[in-house]
């Protein structure tokens, strides 16, 4: 199974989900070894490249012309094969990883987040806003963190590229 | 009293003499020579091609045409296959068959492309065609197993059912069930793109052993390999072939079935399908290789030197889709083994990826320009290109009809030289005087714009992203380019004036796309007024277009030619500028 989820975080007010603040996908992690890592222990990760991220970023939206139905299948295929040939295995398996990458807007560095620590779409919100320091980002949020955090909405890009509401799929 | 002329026939030989003109072109010309002929030719047309389902009303076609038996019609713009269009943006097929189920009860054909198909349509289609032969659904959606349920269950002279890159939403595995057992008429049909549980393997087995004519079926990725020998078995007559995933554990039993199985399809020319392929099975299609005509493995991830194995294997190759897998050096081989090739398609296996994952250059397609003298099409996707490579593929392939580059890196320059690729451009459209479409990349001047507009003189298709350096450029291919027909431009610095310089030109082509351009809505609401007969519908899903500034550029502009009038099915998001609009804001 392919597993390429993306999650973002959008300003309050935006009516359009194309350009989420925040974005967070989650890819196969081999790297993460089984001792969890708290959520403030964010760290470089080039490892899955971010490339369509950049592409979106740089407005390449529609290049390269692949067909959506050809992107669909090749994705999963590429992925496992990359997979497979790191682990040295043949016939690639989605680990149970629950380490989501996220990357904001005009912050260099991707950080991660393990979601599976989280019980709720309003602690993984406050996390996501913490880690990145929206407040100091942006100073005319104010009020309290609550108010502030109900504020801002939860998206996710799914496999077809689409943004979506995450509350729309109930917390697991 | 009338004076006969010596030229006048009686109706039944006009009609009998028409019958043998096929062509919709062809058809056109001969109902414009006079009253008469385009009455006989009306009552007598028996197909027709609908490009751009918003250019007509299917009323305007009934009237006109009383007795079609054969349609074809066209949705959504190119560019929605590359997600440019948003959902809900039209191309309804239901206001189509619902006046036609009245008008049309002998329809024996329905193609379709990038349509909205609902299942509602899909069981007035049932409920309506009794004699429906053909149903071909080209990248379309809307629609679920349903809608094939019911299509399976009345069609009962269907002898092609092609579901063609569409998105079908699974509700119920079994609408295979639905061809009843005395249904025996299948030739041709295409499922691969089915997501899981769509199909019910034993009613497949069955459908397939007792329908005799069965030449061309093309599975779905969830049909195990070890299925595959058993279905090739009840139908050794195939001459395509699609399998489904091409992965399995190497077991003997299966492997032996299979070449069996392939071996005994003495008429198999293509194949396709192979997801996941493992290359230990790959051998077992060895004995059909020599015949293959066609070969898909645009889904395989099979790499060197498999790849290249199998390949040098299929001498009588005349069409080729592949993954970059296969790298220079198997195009080579390719150049060498395979001189009927007449067709071939490079795609990325990493498109998004930022560092190049396979050996794959324009090496590659040069060698092949140069050892497969038949060539005609290309569609090859690459990280590099050079001006002097491009020169040398037109000079080896002075036949190329289809020409579509795509560098992964859209602004790419000539990695030899640091110029734009104007010049290997302009080679293309300079030797390959037939050149019907064309599809642009790199780093590209108003210059490649030039030579396009003075030698492209028969293309009729021109797809054009991040290229140009100001409106002179779209001007040159309006002005210039005689027989275009759909243009299609994305992320290009193009405005108002080339628009509304060659406004007329509009009228002579099928549809224009021009998105994250530098058109601005004054511009639209010009055109809008001064030329009725085209649709100006501009797209937008920030807001409507008269709350931007008028100096700020559309975001999405879609310009066809149209004698029904603007459309009535517009989302929210899109807006037409025909003269109400224009007159409402000014």
């Amino acid at each position: 199974m392919c597993m390429e989820l993306q999650l973002g975080l959008a300003l309050p007010g935006s009516d359009t989900w194309s350009r989420p603040l925040l974005k967070l996908s989650l890819y196969e992690d081999i790297n993460v070894n089984s001792k969890k890592r708290g959520f403030d222990h964010g760290y470089l990760e080039d490892e899955f490249s971010a490339a369509s991220f950049k592409n979106y970023e740089k407005g390449l939206v529609g290049w390269p012309p692949v067909e959506t139905w050809r992107r669909k299948k090749l994705r999963c295929q590429v992925h496992n094969h990359m997979t497979a040939a790191e682990n040295g295995y043949c016939g690639g398996r989605a680990s149970n990883s629950t380490y989501v990458k996220v990357k904001m807007e005009g912050v260099v560095i991707a950080r991660k987040i393990d979601i599976s620590i989280h019980q709720s779409f309003e602690k993984l919100t406050t996390t996501l806003m913490t880690m990145f320091d929206i407040f100091s980002h942006f100073p005319f949020i104010f009020g309290s963190v609550d108010e502030n955090r109900r504020s801002f909405k939860l998206t996710y890009q799914d496999k077809e590229g689409d943004w979506l509401i995450a509350e729309d799929v109930p917390w697991r | 009293m009338q004076k006969k002329t010596a030229h006048s026939f009686p109706d039944e030989i006009l009609e009998h003499v028409f019958s043998f003109i096929q062509s919709g072109k062809d058809r056109n010309a001969a109902s414009v020579v006079c009253k008469s002929w385009y009455e006989i030719e009306r009552w007598c047309r028996r197909k027709i091609f609908v490009g751009n389902c918003y250019a007509v009303s299917p009323t305007m076609v009934i009237r006109r045409f009383p007795d079609i038996r054969s349609i074809e019609l066209k949705g959504k713009p190119h560019f929605a296959d590359f997600n440019l269009v948003p959902d809900g943006w039209g191309g309804y097929v239901l206001p189509w068959i619902s006046k036609m189920a009245g008008a049309y009860p002998w329809l024996e054909e329905i193609r379709l492309k990038r349509m909205v198909v609902t299942d509602e349509s899909l069981e007035l289609v049932a409920k309506s065609f009794a004699n429906l032969q053909v149903l071909v659904l080209f990248s379309c959606e809307g629609f679920s197993t349903d809608g094939l349920a019911a299509i399976a269950a009345s069609c009962k002279n269907l002898r092609e059912l092609d579901l063609r890159d569409s998105e079908v939403d699974d509700l119920s595995g079994h609408w295979l069930n639905h061809f009843p057992d005395t249904y025996t008429s299948l030739v041709s049909l295409n499922i691969s793109c089915l997501g899981s549980d769509d199909v019910s393997f034993s009613a497949l087995e069955r459908l397939v052993g007792r329908c005799p004519n069965l030449r061309r079926l093309l599975l779905n990725r969830e049909v195990p390999l070890d299925k595959i020998a058993n279905l090739l078995s009840r139908a050794p007559q195939l001459i395509e072939f699609g399998t489904g995933t091409y992965a399995a554990e190497l077991r003997s039993d299966v492997y032996s079935n299979l070449a069996e199985a392939f071996c005994n399809c003495k008429e198999l020319k293509s194949l396709s399908g192979f997801w996941d392929a493992v290359p230990a099975y790959l051998p077992v299609i060895y004995s059909v290789c020599s015949r293959l005509t066609s070969l898909n493995l645009s889904y395989a991830p099979i790499q060197n030197p498999d790849l290249t194995k199998l390949v040098s294997q299929c001498p009588s190759l005349q069409r080729m889709l592949v993954l970059d897998y296969i790298e220079d050096s198997g195009l080579e081989v390719l150049a060498s083994s395979c001189k009927d090739l007449q067709e071939l398609r490079v795609f990325p296996s990493d498109p998004f990826g930022e560092e190049p994952n396979v050996s794959l250059t324009e090496k590659g397609l040069v060698a092949v320009s140069s050892g497969c003298p038949k060539l005609q099409s290309v569609l090859y996707f690459c990280r590099q290109m050079s001006n002097a490579a491009l020169v040398t593929i037109a000079q080896n392939c002075p036949n190329f009809t289809r020409f579509r580059l795509c560098l992964l890196d859209p602004k790419i320059a000539d990695y030899r030289t640091l110029q734009p690729l104007d010049v290997g451009f302009g080679a293309i459209v300079e030797h390959c005087k037939d050149l019907r479409r064309l599809s642009l990349s790199g780093l590209l001047t108003d210059c490649v714009f030039e030579y396009i507009g003075m030698h492209a003189k028969k293309l009729e298709m021109l797809s054009v992203a991040f290229a140009g350096e100001s409106d002179l450029a779209l001007h040159h291919v309006l002005s210039g380019c005689e027989s275009l027909r759909k243009l299609e431009i994305m992320n290009c610095p193009f405005g108002d004036k080339a628009l509304l310089a060659n406004a007329a030109k509009l009228e002579t082509m099928r549809s224009l796309w021009m998105s994250s351009c530098s058109v601005r809505l004054g511009a639209c609401k010009m055109l809008g007024q001064k030329m009725p007969r085209l649709n100006i519908e501009v797209m937008d899903e920030k807001g409507p277009p008269d709350s931007r500034a008028e100096s700020d550029p559309v975001d999405k502009l879609y310009i066809y030619r149209s004698v029904a009038g603007p459309r009535f099915d517009m989302p929210p998001f899109v807006w037409t500028m025909d003269e109400d609009f224009a007159s409402e804001l000014s």
